[in-house]
């Protein structure tokens, strides 16, 4: 890696990247960072299997009884986002802004948590963020400052490439600086427009998408004098249950970028379609399935979905455990919050939401009741505080309720 | 009870035109109270406060601010409310009531921009550059949950703006690439890649090529065999000619199904594979069957036939006996490509010739770098060549005749030319009883083939696949020999054996140095402009000045000055203007409001910008009246208003989501890809023909013929249709498909592949095709997925239940009735009198003709449309047509949506219902779309 003078007689104003390498020096001093992860469950938990039936006791949960990691886990109980009450599937948009009435024809969503942290976290990583989804649909959990979906990734192999697999760098270096080059000019024309008054929204909302643009230039031209990181390409290529193998890669992928350091904030988004698909035990239609009206042969079809999809999760849990990093474990040090849109997708309700927080170093407390239905916001907050951004609210939230201890 | 006001206490009057003269004269505040009159007089007796009929009181509902009363205004002009049986509003009545909820409507203002869409994107840069290329693929999807990719609701990301960003580049350098263009190849083959012999039943060699006789292996699939000696060496265009000839009596064609896609082993996980082209084979006498195909690097062509005559026949005479296959490529459609020719007109350009040269006879890596082996031992017939003919059905064996050969075994690769080798290439031998195959091995480097050291890597190999495995070193070597060494081998007798398919090194060989370059033999400033000017007011359909292009002159000026590389330099400038604003914005930024229509028009029915003669057109700006109709209707007659249809196919009628789901092959075990392929392009035929051809409106529910070819009669049970080609079928009466009501692909996209639901379906096509505007569920149903079961009357007695609940049939008696009634047509769209109840199979699946159901449960299609009953779907057409105009109210709004990126307001339908003839067969499709198409530019008409 070139020094950092080197790298400033460049000429090129790098904020952020200056502001990582420090950081990043101090980092490698120091305690190893925090990383979070975001996993929106779309069609959710069948509730009794889910919660625990005796209060407290995570054992009593037939979902979550068999997991590795229970003393590194609390389930929350009595969670929702207000505003959802008609919402269907569009609630999904909303998991991660808390932004109401999804359904509504003019909604418009709010920044997901994870952006707001991946402007504090992302600055020291090759990704300020990753965002993953099952499906090519466009959108998942990540939801930009102006509310537009950010498109996920979807693609196991190609997620891997742009993680590990070397770039030619004179070519990259090349194309970042004639994009620059075009760029600069493209704001000149902006302006010029600007002055003979031109549509004002149309051009500001390109102004402001190139100066993203340019900001992500420069922070790819600043990681391109450090080398991806190595490893061994872990993922399976099961062919026989291709939605249980796309999960189990997704978590792979999310597993090996905290691991490496390629990220520290990530969402994964566990969408649907309408087809059947295939899970060890079982073939149907989640979505059919997930509309079970109590019938015990749809229930007994879907929970098999839901325990392969925990079975990953479970191995995900199990695996940040055993990396050791500083004096615990990649897991202590990363924040998982797996959850769901809906408490019964089968009534299409969005109260009571299944909602986990693993590792991320704090006192677990297994089992969370809460004293009546919470803003999931106020849990939200909480974590934007754990993470050091000193914020008011988020989204719906009322205060932080100081749910995680430790 | 009162009626209280709402917020809308602007002057009205004044609004409301001719039609309201007498009120347009009272005081404002007069007109809302006129509306409320006839509110009260027509719909309060069933809901108001007290009756609230389904659950809807429009008192309520008209006072809320939150409710922009769209559905009253769209059951009030489709006419569903007040109902048949009830007393009508007079005309005029009706209308100033539409006219006050029009007024009412909180109009939020749509954003008055949007970004193009992928789509309009690819298109546009493909026209502009005169390529074919198609990276829509490679940039995500955007739209979200929105029915419409035009939607002005999507907002640009940086994530979008990057993908862009980098389609432009791909786009760039396939038309004009840096190091010049691949030389055209010629490759001929007859022989097709390793598979496992028991794979013979499906192909077998047959006089001097294959024949293809079987159809679907054991778990369904349909297997394809890959073509060996031929790998595209570059992307872009190739022309694939089969020599093949059909084998068998019967009269319906035999297809080829051409794919592209990576290589894989029978046996092993299925790689995806691409439809490239069906070829329909009807000759019996030797043909030549030439298809153009986009292909990549590291595809394999594979070929699947489909006959219903071989089906699964073992040992088959029947079927297609292709000779060869014959690809030449990258081919291009002119020399030098039409690219230079759009970008650089006029300059000066330096070609080098160009002439198909024959591909080099596939040779191993080892051969290209004058490498030799040497091998322990082998068995006569199974020497060392015969793991380096590219075979691995082939294979070295060691002695085991006379005397078995003593272990250790061991292959010698020399490197004469010490070669920086990576590691080494191994495939088992495939076939046979597996002796010999390698299970564990040892790498060992040596300078002169004596002294060996230690081993540098050891490690297992795979015995049951047929693939490639890559044996990487530890780090790339140049040591000039390599010994592979056998340390475990399977062998069914005990016996120490070694065998190998094929070995060969991995090395990256040098490029051919044969690159084709276009250069522009200028260096002028001048001449860089121009070419930049040219490109840049194509794009942004508009006549632009040099303060304009500064910005884009700059971009490229400053890449000539300082690498001096013309083409290189224009490349750049050309990718300021693709990147830019003024492109990836609509609209635009344009010198007059010609020229915006001009952009509009290309880019809703080309996606693309507009072509020469628009552009001249708009350059007077008197692009309006007959003048802008007779544009329409130019660019709805050129073949690129197919991406428009096809388009609108994709989101009104949801097609895109055609391939999400794969039909149950237990249920349905007679769906196939063929099928899959040509069911959609029905629908596109269809709709472009009733545009074209400008029929009535009312084709979309009805009609007496369709478009198909032999696989999709095949599938309807229409007899007398041969080949594959799509070609207009007529019918008769008893025939229940035309119009797209009955319309495989529409039956497939509302199913999930298993079931149908009538919910479901029925909800879809209400809204969609009939026209019906619903609400939501309402919260906290006890919502269920119905199914069929043995007992097809439980299903229809669940659904039943909606008679009985006054909420929930406000809304199901515009959803059951469709549903009942294409519950007729199965989940892959055929026609059925019973549903199928699937059965368990033991064990693995294993294909079967017969499928794994049994029958159970009559169909009852029946139903009613508010008092009009219906038997099955004949009867719920009638009641359709009957309703022409809702059904070209609802084609109006959708085209509109997708015109314009939002849905109209309630004012702007008040003008598109008033476009629709009263009379059904004066209500026409194309005389419709350019109605909306003008209205979308230049607002009502006076």
């Amino acid at each position: 890696m070139i020094s950092r003078n080197e790298f400033l007689k460049m000429g090129v104003a790098l904020p952020l990247a200056m502001q990582s390498l420090g950081q990043r020096a101090a980092a490698k001093a120091k305690t190893p960072p925090r990383r979070i992860i975001f996993i929106n469950s779309c069609l959710g938990f069948y509730e009794p299997y889910f919660f625990p039936k005796k209060r407290g006791d995570l054992g009593t949960s037939d979902y979550l009884k068999g997991m590795k990691t229970l003393e590194k886990m609390t389930v929350f109980q009595n969670l929702f986002h207000p505003g959802m009450d008609t919402s269907n599937h569009d609630s999904e948009k909303s998991f991660l802004t808390g932004t109401p009435s999804p359904e509504a024809p003019n909604f418009v969503n709010g920044i997901s948590l994870d952006q707001v942290l991946a402007r504090k976290m992302g600055g020291d990583t090759r990704f300020p963020f990753l965002n993953f989804s099952i499906y090519d649909r466009g959108w998942g959990c990540s939801w930009n400052d102006r509310g537009a979906a950010i498109p996920p990734m979807h693609d196991e192999a190609e997620i891997f490439d742009l993680l590990f697999k070397d770039e030619d760098l004179q070519a990259t270096k090349r194309r970042l600086r004639n994009d620059q080059t075009i760029l600069k000019n493209l704001q000149r024309d902006l302006a010029e427009l600007r002055r003979k008054g031109s549509d004002r929204g149309k051009l500001e909302s390109y102004q402001k998408v190139i100066a993203e643009l340019e900001t992500q230039l420069e922070h790819e031209q600043f990681w391109l004098n450090t080398k991806k990181p190595k490893v061994t390409k872990s993922l399976s290529e099961d062919a026989a249950f291709p939605f249980s193998t796309k999960i189990h890669n997704l978590f792979e992928l999310a597993k090996l970028a905290f691991q490496t350091d390629s990220t520290r904030v990530i969402t994964l988004s566990m969408d649907w379609i309408y087809g059947a698909i295939k899970v060890p035990g079982a073939t149907g239609g989640w979505h059919s399935l997930s509309h079970h009206g109590g019938n015990a042969g749809k229930i007994a079809q879907l929970s098999k979905i839901e325990v392969d999809t925990l079975k990953h999760f479970n191995r995900f849990l199990v695996e940040m455990d055993q990396i050791k990093e500083g004096n615990g474990t990649l897991l202590d040090h990363t924040t998982v919050v797996m959850g769901s849109n809906f408490g019964d997708s089968s009534n299409h309700t969005c109260n009571n939401l299944p909602m986990i927080v693993a590792g991320g170093g704090y006192r677990h407390q297994a089992h969370a009741v809460l004293n009546g239905p919470t803003p999931l916001c106020n849990l939200y907050l909480e974590l934007l505080h754990k993470h050091g951004i000193d914020a008011e609210r988020f989204g719906s939230s009322k205060q932080d309720m100081g749910l995680l201890k430790g | 009870m009162r009626f209280v006001l709402g917020p809308f206490t602007v002057s009205l009057g004044a609004l409301l035109g001719l039609c309201l003269m007498a009120e347009a004269k009272r005081p404002p505040r007069e007109f809302a109270e006129v509306a409320r009159e006839h509110f009260e007089q027509y719909c309060f007796d069933c809901h108001d406060g007290e009756t609230k009929k389904g659950e809807v009181d429009l008192t309520q509902l008209l006072e809320r601010a939150g409710s922009d009363g769209a559905l009253v205004f769209e059951n009030l002009i489709t006419a569903k409310m007040p109902p048949a049986n009830k007393q009508q509003p007079k005309a005029e009545e009706r209308q100033l009531m539409l006219q006050w909820l029009a007024q009412r409507q909180k109009a939020a203002a749509p954003q008055s921009f949007r970004r193009i869409s992928r789509h309009e994107l690819v298109h546009a840069a493909n026209d502009l550059l005169g390529v074919k290329l198609d990276l829509t693929g490679e940039i995500p999807e955007d739209r979200g949950t929105h029915d419409f990719d035009s939607d002005r609701r999507v907002q640009l990301t940086k994530e979008m703006l990057t993908a862009y960003f980098t389609a432009v580049d791909d786009l760039l350098e396939f038309a004009l690439p840096a190091k010049g263009f691949e030389p055209e190849r010629v490759w001929v083959t007859s022989k097709l890649k390793d598979s496992h012999q028991s794979y013979n039943i499906y192909t077998r060699p047959y006089e001097e090529g294959i024949l293809f006789s079987w159809t679907r292996a054991n778990n369904g699939n349909s297997y394809s065999f890959f073509y060996d000696h031929f790998e595209p060496p570059v992307m872009g265009w190739y022309e694939l000619t089969f020599d093949a000839r059909k084998l068998g009596a019967f009269p319906e064609d035999v297809s080829l199904m051409v794919f592209a896609g990576k290589y894989y082993y029978a046996d092993d996980r299925p790689q995806p594979q691409r439809l490239l082209e069906v070829i329909s084979l009807g000759n019996r006498e030797m043909k030549s069957h030439t298809i153009r195909a986009f292909l990549r690097p590291g595809e394999n062509v594979s070929v699947h036939c489909y006959s219903k005559h071989n089906f699964r026949q073992r040992n088959g005479k029947v079927g297609a006996y292709i000779k060869q296959l014959k690809v030449r490529g990258p081919v291009h459609e002119q020399w030098p490509p039409r690219a230079y020719r759009e970008v650089f007109a006029g300059l000066p350009l330096q070609v080098p010739p160009r002439e198909a040269v024959s591909a080099a006879v596939a040779q191993t890596k080892l051969q290209a770098i004058g490498g030799r082996i040497t091998v322990s031992s082998f068995q006569k017939g199974m020497e060392k060549e015969r793991m380096q003919d590219g075979s691995n059905r082939t294979f070295w064996h060691t002695r085991f005749q006379p005397t078995l050969a003593k272990p250790p075994h061991s292959v010698v690769l020399e490197n004469p030319q010490v070669k920086a080798i990576d590691g080494l290439s191994y495939a088992t031998w495939s076939g046979g009883n597996g002796n010999g195959q390698v299970k564990a091995y040892a790498i060992y480097f040596s300078d002169d083939g004596q002294s060996w050291g230690k081993p540098v890597k050891a490690g297992a190999l795979e015995i049951r696949l047929a693939n490639e495995q890559p044996i990487i070193f530890p780090k790339p070597t140049t040591k000039r020999f390599i010994k592979f060494l056998v340390t475990d081998a399977y062998s069914i007798d005990g016996r120490s054996l070694a065998s190998i398919g094929k070995l060969d090194v991995m090395t990256t060989l040098p490029e051919p140095d044969a690159k084709l370059r276009v250069m522009v033999d200028t260096k002028s400033e001048a001449a860089l402009k121009q070419v930049i000017r040219r490109f840049a007011e194509r794009a942004f359909a508009s006549r632009l000045t040099e303060a304009e292009l500064r910005p884009y002159y700059d971009v490229s000026l400053a890449a000539l000055k300082e690498q001096g590389d013309f083409v290189a330099a224009a490349r750049l400038g050309l990718k300021a203007v693709l990147g830019s604003h003024r492109f990836l914005m609509a609209p635009g930024e344009h010198a007059n409001a010609s020229y915006a229509k001009a952009a509009a028009l290309s880019r809703v029915l080309w996606l693309s910008v507009p072509d020469a003669e628009l552009l001249r057109v708009a350059s007077d700006d008197q692009l309006t009246g007959k003048l802008l109709a007779g544009q329409i209707d130019r660019l709805l007659s050129d073949p690129k208003s197919a991406r428009m249809i096809h388009s609108f196919c994709d989101q009104w009628l949801n097609l895109r989501e055609f391939n999400k789901v794969t039909p149950s092959l237990k249920l349905y075990p007679f769906y196939d890809e063929l099928l899959n392929r040509y069911l959609p392009l029905e629908t596109e035929a269809y709709l472009n023909h009733l545009i074209q051809e400008n029929l009535p409106v009312s084709r979309l529910i009805d009609s007496d013929f369709s478009f198909l070819n032999q696989r999709l009669a095949q599938h309807y049970g229409i007899d007398g249709v041969v080949g594959q080609r799509m070609r207009k079928v007529s019918f008769g009466p008893k025939v229940p498909r035309g119009g797209l009501l009955t319309m495989g692909s529409i039956l497939k996209v509302t199913a999930d592949g298993f079931d149908t639901s009538p919910i479901r379906r029925g909800a879809w096509v209400s809204q969609t095709i009939a026209g019906n505007t619903l609400s939501p569920p309402p919260e906290n149903v006890k919502a269920i997925e119905p199914e069929h079961g043995a007992d097809a009357a439980t299903l229809r007695e669940q659904i039943e239940q909606h008679k009985n609940n006054a909420a929930c049939f406000a809304c199901h008696k515009s959803i059951d009735p469709y549903g009942f009634a294409l519950e007729s047509f199965d989940a892959t769209g055929q026609w059925r009198t019973q549903y199928r109840v699937k059965l368990p199979h033991r064990g693995t699946f294993q294909y079967r003709p017969k499928g794994y159901f049994k029958l159970a449960g009559e169909v009852d299609a029946a139903g009613e449309v508010g008092r009009a009953k219906f038997e099955n779907v004949f009867g719920l057409k009638q009641i359709l047509l009957s309703q022409h105009r809702k059904v070209a109210y609802n084609f109006a709004k959708k085209f509109f949506e997708y015109a314009n990126g939002y849905a109209p307001s309630l004012k702007q339908r008040l003008d598109l219902y008033a476009m629709i003839p009263a009379g059904a067969e004066t209500c026409r499709m194309k005389d419709l779309l350019r109605d909306v198409m003008i209205y979308s530019l230049e607002g009502k008409s006076e």
